[in-house]
């Protein structure tokens, strides 16, 4: 049994040992169990209510665990507000309504954390955030306001928003549920180049085209519990969990 | 074929559909006309063609005519706007009216809304009006507060009442968002305690009740109790106001805003406020409405504030006559600053609603 605590391990992005949530007398999260390597590619998926989103917002704290212990790119996430915001810093996040600032433009919202937060002066975030627009492929819309842009460019700029952080690890909480079907892929495009440069990235999706692409393991939930973790060929073919099977027909045969 | 819009109707073919579609309707419509007409030409007559503006005659000639007295202003216009300040050291108090005044509306303008400026703004104007109302430096003689009155006090009183009033009000409403239930619950009751009170008891209790309670070093001239008291009054209603505007702002602003770790006070300054007041804009402007004009009300305590100033320009017998154009004149003075307030509010709508679609 090796823990943790002794061998903080540099190649490890994030571990979670037994971790439990509870909303009230719901029972969330049960014994979760994970591991995560520097530069690996995670699919979690499974029913709605399984306990994903809640998953991977306890890695940033936007929910806060009940017990079991959280321990991301080597700093424990405890109640310690200097490690919260040490691993806020390091980790980017992508949510489902993309969550842009609407009363600031494009640039503004991708230079506001990396000035305040990491203290950068005007001129290199702006250069910084032209970048990852750049890479995000919409360098032109700098100057426009969040409600001027579609659904698929707004999540590209909330993808560049979070990369301008310059962070280790991205979480991606279901980031094209709320697209129309056309807009789909020109965001999964952006995410399928990210993994492509290395970043060690966990996605909240039931995109499983991209799962197959990107993923090196494919983590299934439900009812708050990791049922199955698999390399994506074993899980879309042979899984041997019923409970797998059936979701995954549920979603593929449609 | 073609699928252009059909013609706009003419001007008179508009009027003619919206006003006389039928006989009954044309009949209605120019009954109105005549009445408006006449209201028009009647008040026309009253406060131009048949009245006196040539205050050198006094009060005799304004008995003589028909229409409304203006000289009453001419002769008396400096009781309005300065109440019982010593007639010699009015300029001063000009003076302080322009300074509260610029001070507004520099802080008024966006290029002035970095925390320094707005301080520097803000401290510059009290200091100045107080300076200058007060005297006692400077080779200025000393004018107690309870000599202050008219346009000076009225301002005065709004001015700090919303100084002292909008940022307990942001304060305010954060405590009540607080998380920790006994600081909301106590920031609600607090709250909820004071709308509960009419105003006027409010000022009474501070100018008149305080002073027995507090010791006397707290106590302050009574001018400064009653502008605690209104501020209070003013804060509890604009925290309301202020919750309303955050409770509108997206539950994920706070989440982007927390992911990408920013601090609390940062996503409260630049995430959290900025569209919380956009959203509260509105209610914001009526509030500032609604408190200039009640500050109307400390003459209840014994403030000559303009109103009452007013009642002392034609409280004198020569002049007893003439409270209508005096009262006019008044309205006409609020309704300047009440409204510049409107088209300001105006105007900051236009401007925030940049980038919505």
């Amino acid at each position: 049994m090796a823990t943790l605590a002794q061998s903080p391990n540099p190649d490890i992005a994030l571990r979670i040992e037994g971790m439990n949530k509870y909303f009230g007398n719901f029972h969330a999260l049960r014994n979760i169990e994970l591991t995560v390597t520097r530069g690996e590619k995670i699919v979690v998926c499974g029913p709605s209510g399984s306990g994903k989103s809640t998953m991977i917002r306890c890695i940033n704290r936007l929910e806060e665990h009940n017990s079991g212990r959280i321990v991301v790119l080597g700093t424990e996430l405890n109640d310690d507000v200097g490690n919260i915001d040490e691993i806020r810093r390091e980790v980017g996040m992508v949510f489902q309504h993309f969550n842009l600032f609407p009363h600031m433009s494009v640039l503004e919202n991708c230079v506001l954390a990396p000035m305040l937060v990491r203290k950068l002066p005007r001129p290199q975030a702006e250069e910084m955030a032209l970048r990852f627009l750049e890479k995000v492929r919409i360098p032109e819309q700098a100057s426009k306001y969040p409600g001027q842009l579609s659904g698929g460019q707004q999540q590209r700029v909330a993808i560049a928003r979070a990369l301008c952080m310059q962070p280790q690890m991205m979480l991606f909480d279901e980031p094209t549920s709320a697209l129309d079907p056309e807009m789909i892929s020109e965001v999964l495009d952006v995410m399928v180049t990210l993994a492509a440069d290395g970043m060690t990235m966990i996605c909240v999706t039931h995109e499983m085209g991209f799962a197959r692409r990107v993923a090196d393991r494919v983590i299934f939930m439900d009812r708050g519990e990791i049922i199955e973790e698999a390399p994506p060929e074993t899980f879309f073919t042979a899984s041997r969990n019923e409970r797998t099977r059936q979701f995954l027909s549920q979603i593929l045969n449609h | 074929m073609t699928d252009l819009a059909p013609p706009a109707p003419g001007m008179l073919e508009d009027l003619r559909r919206r006003f006389f579609a039928s006989p009954l309707q044309a009949l209605v419509s120019l009954l109105s006309l005549g009445l408006i007409a006449l209201v028009g030409w009647k008040l026309l007559n009253w406060a131009l063609l048949s009245a006196v503006f040539d205050a050198s005659q006094g009060a005799e000639a304004c008995h003589r005519a028909a229409g409304a007295c203006w000289s009453v202003i001419a002769a008396r216009w400096r009781i309005i706007l300065f109440g019982l300040y010593p007639y010699e050291e009015q300029w001063r108090s000009a003076l302080a009216c322009v300074a509260v005044v610029a001070m507004t509306v520099l802080s008024c303008i966006p290029a002035f809304w970095t925390g320094r400026r707005i301080a520097a703004i803000w401290l510059a104007g009290t200091t100045v009006f107080y300076v200058l109302m007060k005297g006692g430096v400077l080779g200025l003689s000393h004018v107690g507060e309870e000599s202050w009155g008219g346009l000076a006090l009225t301002l005065f009183i709004f001015v700090a009442t919303c100084l002292i009033g909008f940022p307990l009000s942001i304060v305010l409403a954060l405590l009540r968002r607080s998380e920790l239930p006994w600081i909301s619950r106590t920031t609600g009751l607090i709250i909820d305690a004071v709308r509960s009170l009419p105003l006027i008891s409010i000022l009474f209790t501070f100018a008149i009740v305080l002073p027995f309670a507090l010791p006397h070093w707290l106590q302050g001239d009574k001018l400064y109790r009653v502008i605690v008291g209104s501020a209070l009054f003013f804060a509890a209603y604009q925290a309301e106001i202020v919750r309303g505007g955050m409770q509108g702002v997206a539950h994920g602003q706070g989440e982007a805003a927390m992911a990408l770790g920013l601090s609390y006070w940062q996503r409260v300054s630049r995430i959290l406020l900025p569209q919380a007041m956009r959203n509260a804009l509105p209610a914001t402007i009526n509030q500032f409405v609604i408190s200039f004009k009640e500050t109307s009300l400390v003459v209840i305590v014994g403030f000559f504030e303009i109103i009452a100033s007013g009642n002392a320009a034609y409280g004198t017998g020569e002049w007893r006559f003439a409270y209508a154009e005096v009262y006019t004149f008044i309205a006409f003075i609020y309704f300047v600053f009440v409204f510049s307030l409107s088209r300001y509010g105006a105007f900051l709508e236009r401007r925030m609603s940049v980038g919505e679609r």
